[in-house]
């Protein structure tokens, strides 16, 4: 990312006024420091060689005090408002990137960048604060404090302005010719550090296990040569990294120290006067400072910046564009799949697929583990484009292509029970919802839902998230009774259920297709799939046999 | 959320066992750089002064070498500090890091058993990282700034005492003042905002687990709402602590000014009245420019020394929990090794009891099967009989000794967890974990014992195949079936063995567990399964339900008696048909 990226202004809308306000109190900044500096110079040049007492420099020291106040006070409002802008800024592309990402879908979140999201969007944006509170007001500096100082000093005195031009861009090529020698080597360092940190934390991890072999204690030998391993690694990458600091302080140090020697040098000659002297020694190292700031600063703000490149990485991913057409009214419609294909790194999962979910029917997928029948689902639910084939909605008035179609409308029609229930926070009665008491009795004692109720002491009103898996997933297959919806998907409604539980499955089941819902579901066990009116075996083409 | 108790960053620094020799050089270094600074200033301000009033040249001769060395010392001897002092930090977190896990080794076992859950242990990793940052971030700037502080204010008083004073009040004003200032703008904001930064995780998370659900349900624009609300919550956490970091910051600032300010105000009357030197005035006038680096650091280790302090009261929490290291028993008799469990309740720390009043005895040579429906406390059951959970009632002894009496059950009874760690490293490593001399033709027959003859024989390189990082690169049977094999490699007479038919199709399951009762039979055999098609070869099998024993005796036995296993196993057939 460039020092100050564009995007971040357009995905951070929070940035903008504080750039502004930071690139404002960066110019106030540059006039108070060069005030500041001649100020002094004068003050104090006058008191020492014509010898002059407080009430003849009076103005000058009450001027002084006054510009010291203005610093301060943009110091302050600097600090203030870096805190606010940042938090804003990071909150800001966290909700984007989240947004984002959930509209890119399932399939996108579970493959490539997709898993670092959840890294990304928790932690990794947080580490853009320094970015904005150290890195970017001192960027700011940089490109204010730095040449108006320099000008300032050109004016003053050209032999000091020559040392310090030809010194500032010897501070750019070494700090790159540093970094491109230790790149390398460094890369290479923190390698070996993120497996040494790694494996420390694998013996950590296997401890219970360890100790159920009882063998944890030679591994504390290990931990120790890791971590000395660990500190030479880091000890090697750092010698190099900091080599560029060193280089950076040795160059503004000395010029600032040439400068010095130069000016007395002059002094002596008669060639320059004390003002102008004191001047160009005060203002001499606030050329640099900015610049070792941001050099100081560059490691800190390095994380957040590559957070940042991630986040317009994920922002900057194209979304499928939502369908136009309205979804017709599901009850009448088939929705059928012609030679679907998805491709993943497992194969071609599934391959070829050819599915007619028909109104009122129950329809089972069925297959090997891995074989697509998931995948099928997100296809059908319009979650996933597939690489191959066709998905239509065929209506009375014609087939509409599913991608057409406006996706809420669709899902507003949809039950959906994923393999593990997504319920939202609330009682047990809210979420499942229904029409009245009678009708939720009705199916809670069909899905077993009633006997779990039963033993809570809030019965309907016990919080859902209070609840175990095997519960949860009682309550959501009552909600999916209870739902209009005219189609139910069910993915592996038997997974974690004894043979009682299934038995509640397949009445569900029996109640859905009674009640003239269409069913789609994935089922392993024979006595789901004997409760289906047609089963679609899933088959895959997997990696191996298309080599 | 309560601070931590006084004390408690000492302590955790004491763990560190920071070497004071070393710390002392990256003292001494830190000081002498930031010292070459403030001495060129002074020394600059000096020839420039003096230069005015038109010397000979060669009077000046030693203050422009000395100008140029200070200029080069300056950047030298910084680089020398900072490899010596990441070098102390570094050695204190190898030194905690293997003394937290040589206490969590030795110590309570339910605190181990806790590690694992959670990002607990990510956290470990980055909280032992702070804890050591204090001392390169915190404790040594600190002391570099006191002592540089020190020697500036001497230097200074012995120049123009009223100079020297004023100095050392800004110097208190930015090096302690705004530090405390700016660490409690930092507590401010974080106590406020630690609920929203929760809930914001939380619902990031969510939102991006439940992407596809969310989304058919109608639900995101819902959850990002609630997403906005707890991050706009913590803005306002931010906004609540800005002013008092702000008003640090400007203390800061501020300091730089009076002490320039306060040495004209006194000098220039001191020239006048002859009490001082015109060259003198320009140095104490312009040494407090440079004066300050060293205390501008500090705000940021007043905030780092919080955020330690916080790590360190969360490791030391987990030492804690881990106890002292338990001192050495004698072993039981592991020869016969007979487990007898009598009214034995089973439950985590804490946490409800979830199996009560159990009666069990497992001896070599017998072959117990436990079943029952999920979540009735199995897990729990077999962690508490292997000695890894204290037991919450009853009794649990091995050869007439109480369990929680020896030094090492592990010698006796071997768990094989559903989630044992598979280790970052080759198969054949990950199998010795169980016993260090397992040769390769031993680790061979054990996985061709659970069936992972043909999935070996696959593998690139055999025994020596790495496996990524906690086995990322098996799929959940072979994982659990490599988990198995390394507990048939244990050298301990007693075998519980933890849903070993997971993950598998139920031809491979029925003949893992059957040739789990059979085979190793020999060695004593508890084992929690969901399969009750091969339990025909157990001595016993044990039906649990709602924590306590619902039926047992042998599986002819609860076939004829009990409708529900009868139920159960023929549904199960039924399945595999």
């Amino acid at each position: 990312m460039r020092p100050l990226d564009p995007r971040l202004l357009r995905h951070a809308r929070a940035a903008r006024g504080y750039v502004a306000l930071t690139a404002s109190l960066g110019i106030l900044t540059a006039a108070l420091v060069v005030a500041q500096a001649l100020l002094l110079a004068h003050a104090l040049g006058r008191a020492v060689h014509d010898g002059a007492d407080l009430e003849a420099i009076g103005p000058l020291v009450a001027w002084l005090a006054v510009v010291v106040a203005l610093r301060a006070l943009a110091t302050a409002a600097q600090e203030r408002f870096a805190h606010r802008a940042a938090t804003r800024a990071v909150a800001e592309l966290r909700e984007g990137v989240v947004a984002h990402a959930a509209a890119l879908g399932p399939r996108w979140l579970a493959t490539g960048e997709g898993p670092g999201v959840a890294t990304l969007a928790t932690r990794g944006l947080d580490a853009l604060e320094p970015y904005f509170v150290r890195y970017l007001p001192q960027l700011v500096l940089a490109a204010t404090v730095t040449p108006a100082t320099l000008l300032v000093i050109l004016g003053l005195d050209w032999v000091s302005a020559a040392i310090l031009v030809a010194v500032l861009p010897l501070v750019p090529i070494f700090m790159w010719l540093v970094g491109r020698l230790t790149q390398g080597r460094s890369e290479q360092g923190l390698a070996t550090m993120r497996r040494l940190g790694a494996q420390t934390l694998d013996l950590l991890a296997g401890l219970p296990t360890l100790r159920a072999f009882g063998r944890e204690r030679g591994p504390a030998a290990r931990v120790q040569a890791l971590g000395d391993a660990h500190r030479r690694a880091t000890m090697g990458t750092l010698r190099i990294a900091f080599l560029s600091g060193m280089v950076l302080e040795l160059l503004t140090t000395l010029s600032v120290a040439l400068v010095a020697v130069g000016i007395g040098l002059r002094l002596v000659e008669g060639d320059l006067d004390l003002v102008t002297g004191l001047a160009v020694l005060v203002l001499a190292p606030e050329v640099f400072n900015p610049l070792r700031q941001v050099g100081a600063q560059f490691h800190a703000s390095s994380d957040g910046v590559a957070a940042a490149e991630q986040a317009f990485a994920v922002l900057e991913t194209p979304v499928t564009a939502d369908g136009t057409r309205p979804a017709p009214d599901l009850a009448g419609v088939t929705v059928r799949l012609r030679g679907v294909t998805v491709t993943t790194a497992a194969g071609r999962t599934p391959d070829g697929l050819d599915l007619d979910v028909r109104p009122g029917r129950v329809v089972a997928l069925a297959g090997p583990t891995g074989g697509g029948k998931s995948t099928t689902v997100e296809v059908v639910l319009g979650l996933l484009v597939p690489d191959e084939g066709t998905v239509e909605l065929v209506a009375p008035a014609g087939p509409i292509p599913l991608a057409d179609v406006e996706r809420a409308g669709y899902w507003s029609q949809v039950a959906w029970l994923p393999q593990r229930p997504v319920l939202e926070p609330g009682s047990v009665q809210e979420v499942v919802g229904g029409a009245d008491d009678a009708a939720r009795a009705r199916a809670a004692a069909l899905t077993g839902l009633d006997a779990v109720l039963a033993d809570l002491p809030d019965g309907w009103q016990t919080a859902v998230g209070h609840l175990s898996v095997g519960q949860r997933q009682r309550v959501a297959l009552t909600r999916a009774l209870l739902s209009p919806a005219p189609l139910v998907v069910l993915d592996e409604p038997t997974a974690h259920l004894d043979a009682a539980g299934e038995r509640v499955v397949l009445d569900t089941v029996r109640a859905l297709r009674a009640g003239g819902r269409t069913v789609l579901l994935v089922a392993h066990r024979a006595s789901l799939l004997a409760a289906a009116d047609e089963v679609v075996m899933v088959a895959p083409v997997r990696t191996e046999a298309l080599r | 959320m309560t601070p931590p108790p006084r004390g408690t960053l000492r302590r955790a620094v004491a763990l560190l066992e920071v070497d004071r020799r070393r710390a002392v050089q990256a003292v001494v270094l830190g000081t002498l750089a930031l010292g070459c600074a403030v001495a060129l200033a002074a020394v600059a301000a000096w020839l420039i002064a003096r230069a005015s009033q038109m010397p000979p040249v060669l009077t000046l001769s030693v203050a422009t070498v000395a100008v140029r060395a200070f200029g080069i010392g300056r950047g030298v001897l910084r680089y020398c500090e900072r490899l010596v002092s990441h070098d102390v930090a570094l050695r204190g977190m190898t030194t905690l890091r293997t003394t937290l896990y040589s206490r969590l080794a030795s110590g309570q076992p339910g605190a181990v058993l806790g590690v694992r859950r959670g990002d607990l242990l990510a956290r470990v990793g980055a909280d032992v990282d702070a804890v050591g940052d204090v001392v390169v971030r915190g404790l040594l700037p600190g002391a570099v700034a006191a002592v540089l502080g020190v020697a500036t204010v001497a230097a200074m008083s012995l120049i123009w005492l009223p100079a020297g004073l004023a100095l050392a009040g800004c110097l208190l004003l930015a090096g302690v003042v705004a530090p405390t200032l700016a660490a409690a703008g930092a507590r401010t904001t974080q106590a406020r905002a630690t609920d929203g930064r929760a809930r914001a995780t939380a619902s990031a998370l969510g939102i991006l687990d439940d992407a596809g659900p969310l989304a058919v349900a109608g639900r995101t624009a819902t959850e990002l709402e609630a997403l906005r609300a707890a991050d706009r919550e913590v803005a306002a956490a931010t906004d609540a602590g800005a002013p008092t970091a702000a008003l640090a910051a400007g203390i800061g600032q501020v300091a730089v000014g009076l002490a320039v300010l306060a040495a004209l105000l006194t000098g220039v009357p001191a020239v006048v009245s002859g009490q001082l030197s015109a060259v003198g005035l320009a140095v104490v006038v312009l040494t407090p420019l440079a004066a300050f680096e060293a205390t501008s650091l500090l705000p940021a280790a007043a905030v780092q020394v919080r955020r330690s302090r916080a790590a360190a009261a969360r490791i030391l929490a987990l030492l804690d929990a881990a106890g002292p290291s338990a001192a050495p028993r004698p072993a039981g008799a592991a020869g016969r090794a007979h487990l007898t469990a009598r009214d034995l309740d089973c439950g985590w720390p804490g946490a409800p009891r979830v199996v009560r009043d159990l009666d069990l005895d497992v001896s070599p040579g017998r072959a117990i099967a436990v079943v029952g429906p999920s979540g009735t406390g199995k897990t729990t059951l077999l962690l508490t009989l292997a000695g890894l959970l204290p037991r919450r009632g009853g009794e649990l002894e091995l050869d007439g000794t109480d369990v929680e009496d020896l030094a090492r059950p592990a010698d006796a009874v071997v768990h094989v967890a559903e989630d044992g760690h598979v280790f970052g490293t080759s198969v054949l490593e990950n199998l010795r974990v169980a016993r260090g001399d397992v040769t390769p033709d031993e680790a061979t027959q054990a996985l061709a014992d659970v069936g992972l003859d043909a999935w070996l024989a696959a593998q690139p390189d055999g025994l020596e195949t790495l496996l990524g990082p906690d086995g990322r690169t098996l799929s959940g049977g072979e994982r659990r079936r490599l988990l198995l094999a390394r507990g048939l490699l244990s050298p301990a007479p007693l075998l519980l063995v933890d849903e070993p038919a997971e993950h598998l199709d139920p031809a491979t399951a029925d003949a893992v567990v059957r040739s789990l009762l059979t085979r190793y039979r020999h060695r004593g055999v508890v084992v929690v399964t969901h399969r009750l098609s091969p339990l025909a070869d157990a001595d016993e099998v044990v039906r649990l339900d709602g924590g306590r024993v619902a039926a047992r005796g042998t599986h002819a036995d609860l076939v004829e008696r009990v409708a529900r296993y009868r139920e159960d196993l023929a549904e199960e057939s039924r399945e595999d048909a």
